[in-house]
């Protein structure tokens, strides 16, 4: 799988590599290895890499150096693969070379290329034809000297360009090593003892790197690249921060990186890569942002499908499929939050899923080392127009939403909802959050940190901070609601979450959780606000979820009142709720004293 | 440290662990050609992070020289 972040061992490779063996079906994908040097070992490893991307791949070895006749048997494999390397042209060439005269190296060229030319022929009708660029890297060293075999190579090399067939590709032996490092490719022991100059290591990145040009052999090349928002095209939330905030240009520090993405994206994008967006946030922020941000290269014309909303990510994706009218296998979803990467990929395993990564310098390059899943043998004009006509058919379609079922996943996350009541240390974090929180806040009434030390050290006023943990990790206190008590009557003044939290049925469990702590208290009746902004419209009909009684609503705001006995659970059975903890008695000692 | 050893054998030579005996050599497992051997030790290499020489490359055709090549390494 793509996404499997731990290289395997070699053993383990070997051990799974046998186990598929087992049940390859009857048609198998025919790899014929044919070189003048051992590569027996790199078998495994590539069958191994595409058996796991369900291609049946079988490898077989052609005898030791001898190119030529065997590709004469090999014409009826789907893929042959020639691993001709050039210190082993000729016996010793990578230290013969530097002795021999002109002569010499030309009939030594002549010949190979002859041979060459042989071998192209005799594979003319095979599907597809892999062979590798000569390189000298494994001995060039940093010295200066006489560089025989690099010349040696550079004049194969031109042949190799001029004569391949149109099948045939040149796999660059060069940028994988360059990629390796020398000594991490070269295993000098078994270059001299066995002709074996290739380490594991190596073996594993070649078959890596010719993996993109099978799978789009198989159809098996992915063809949309579908990117979140916040965090991932650009730095910052745009519900949050706002156009001012994000950032994404190529002149900032933070920026640069995201400026990177979107050209890597552009440049797929102009092979014929369909870009998407789909993103939990207001339709009008990010149209905003597409429309009139002054760094933005990705634009709506570059955009042949959008979901922006807060609809779960899993419904959208299956909605942009339908709508390209392309299978989920052929997604890629580029996300920075993990738990719509964990959500996808194990609601929707087809889809590959790439995780925007913490340190955001190694972002460009994990989307680049990506390009390869969008890799098409055929470049032709059609290919380039693709995207567009993606486009156009995206925009004739007009999915209604559709829900799907979460609640398996939900519970297999583990959430805990651990709730702090006038938790005085944590008064600059709890005032910020009034202060930056648009999206999920049903009152957004902007506090200091003066207003929110007096709320929590008056016994009249409840401010309930919250935090959220699942398997994946902690998010630190992303919640608040702040609760004025007077006799049998609760009033929430203040409820709002950061929008990492969003999706998980957080906000119901909380309020499964409150209406009984009130009610304990022998609170009889909660009177509830929504009061309208530009930003938080997705918790218009936050209380009504909840059961509370509508009694009145106008444009601005909407007025509720519940009583307690008739409140009915939210049934959010997937959240364990956690009240106070040792941290939360210190703190709240320390109240007494600042109070 | 000889349970592992013979996890790595299994999977070049494509069988159970159980059918490793104490006294393994080339003599008795059928596949344990050069070029297996040479997977061997790559395998081996990668399990316990250490790079052989050739002498003892050339050395370890049984169990016990592996796992005593291998502690060498350890110590």
């Amino acid at each position: 799988m793509p996404q499997q972040e731990v290289t395997l061992k070699y053993s383990e490779i070997l051990r799974r590599n046998a186990a598929f063996a087992g049940d390859l079906p009857a048609q198998r994908y025919r790899i014929a290895l044919l070189s003048n040097v051992v590569v027996a070992h790199l078998k495994d490893l590539l069958e191994y890499e595409l058996r796991v991307e369900e291609i049946p791949a079988v490898v077989t070895l052609g005898d030791y150096d001898n190119i030529v006749q065997d590709s004469a048997k090999s014409k009826d494999a789907d893929l042959v693969i020639l691993f001709w390397e050039a210190y082993n042209l000729i016996e010793g060439l990578q230290f013969k070379a530097d002795l021999m005269d002109s002569d010499t190296v030309d009939a030594l060229v002549v010949k190979v290329s002859t041979e060459i030319d042989f071998v192209f022929d005799n594979l003319k009708h095979t599907p597809l034809v892999l062979v590798n660029s000569f390189s000298a890297a494994l001995f060039a060293g940093l010295s200066i000297g006489p560089r025989a075999l690099d010349d040696l190579c550079a004049r194969l090399n031109r042949h190799l360009g001029e004569r391949a067939p149109r099948q045939a590709r040149i796999v660059n032996l060069d940028q994988i090593i360059t990629h390796l490092g020398v000594n991490a490719s070269v295993d000098r022991r078994y270059l001299y003892s066995s002709k074996a100059p290739y380490t594991i290591a190596f073996l594993k990145a070649y078959a890596e790197a010719i993996k993109p040009y099978v799978m789009a052999a198989r159809g098996k090349a992915k063809k949309a690249l579908i990117f979140d928002c916040d965090n991932t095209l650009w730095k910052g939330v745009i519900g949050e921060d706002g156009m001012e905030g994000i950032e994404m240009s190529a002149a900032t520090k933070v920026g640069a990186v995201f400026a990177e993405v979107q050209a890597i994206a552009l440049a797929l994008n102009r092979q014929g890569v369909v870009l998407g967006i789909c993103s939990k946030n207001n339709p009008e922020d990010v149209d905003q942002v597409l429309r009139s941000h002054p760094d933005i290269q990705i634009r709506d014309r570059h955009l042949a499908v959008k979901r922006v909303n807060w609809q779960d990510k899993v419904s959208n994706l299956k909605e942009i499929a339908r709508e390209l009218n392309i299978g989920l296998d052929s997604l890629v979803m580029v996300d920075d939050s993990s738990f719509e990467v964990n959500l996808i990929r194990e609601q929707l395993p087809q889809v590959t899923v790439l995780q925007v990564p913490e340190s955001g310098h190694l972002y460009p390059g994990l989307l680049r080392a990506s390009r390869g899943l969008f890799h098409t043998l055929s470049t032709t004009g059609e290919d380039r127009r693709k995207a567009e006509m993606y486009s156009e058919q995206s925009k004739r379609q007009a999915d209604r939403v559709q829900f799907a079922n979460l609640d398996d996943y939900l519970a297999s996350l583990g959430t805990t909802l651990t709730i702090h009541r006038d938790n005085a240390a944590i008064v600059p974090r709890i005032a910020q959050l009034t202060q930056k929180t648009n999206q999920f806040n049903l009152t957004t009434r902007r506090y200091t940190e003066a207003d929110i030390a007096r709320m929590v050290a008056d016994d009249h006023t409840a401010v309930f901070a919250f935090s959220v943990k699942d398997k994946f990790g902690e998010s630190g206190v992303t919640g608040l609601c702040v609760v004025g008590i007077n006799g049998k009557t609760a009033t929430i003044d203040s409820f709002l979450m950061s929008c990492r939290v969003l999706g998980r049925r957080i906000e119901l469990a909380f309020m499964d959780w409150l209406i009984e702590h009130l009610r304990c208290a022998r609170i009889e009746q909660v009177k509830a606000k929504y009061l309208r902004t530009d930003k938080n419209a997705q918790v218009a009909d936050y209380f009504d979820r909840c059961s509370f009684r509508l009694l009145e609503a106008s444009e601005a705001q909407r007025c509720y009142a519940l009583d307690v006995e008739a409140y009915r659970s939210t049934s959010a059975h997937n959240v364990e709720v956690i009240y106070g903890s040792a941290d939360q008695e210190r703190d709240g000692g320390s109240v007494q004293h600042v109070a | 440290m000889e349970a592992r050893i013979k996890n790595v054998m299994a999977a070049v030579f494509n069988m159970s662990p159980e059918q490793i005996s104490d006294d393994a050599s080339p003599h008795e497992i059928a596949a344990w050609d050069s070029l297996k051997h040479m997977n061997l030790v790559f395998a081996l290499e990668e399990e316990f992070d250490i790079h052989f020489e050739e002498a003892e490359i050339a050395s370890m055709v049984s169990l016990d020289i592996i796992a005593a090549t291998i502690r060498a390494y350890a110590e």
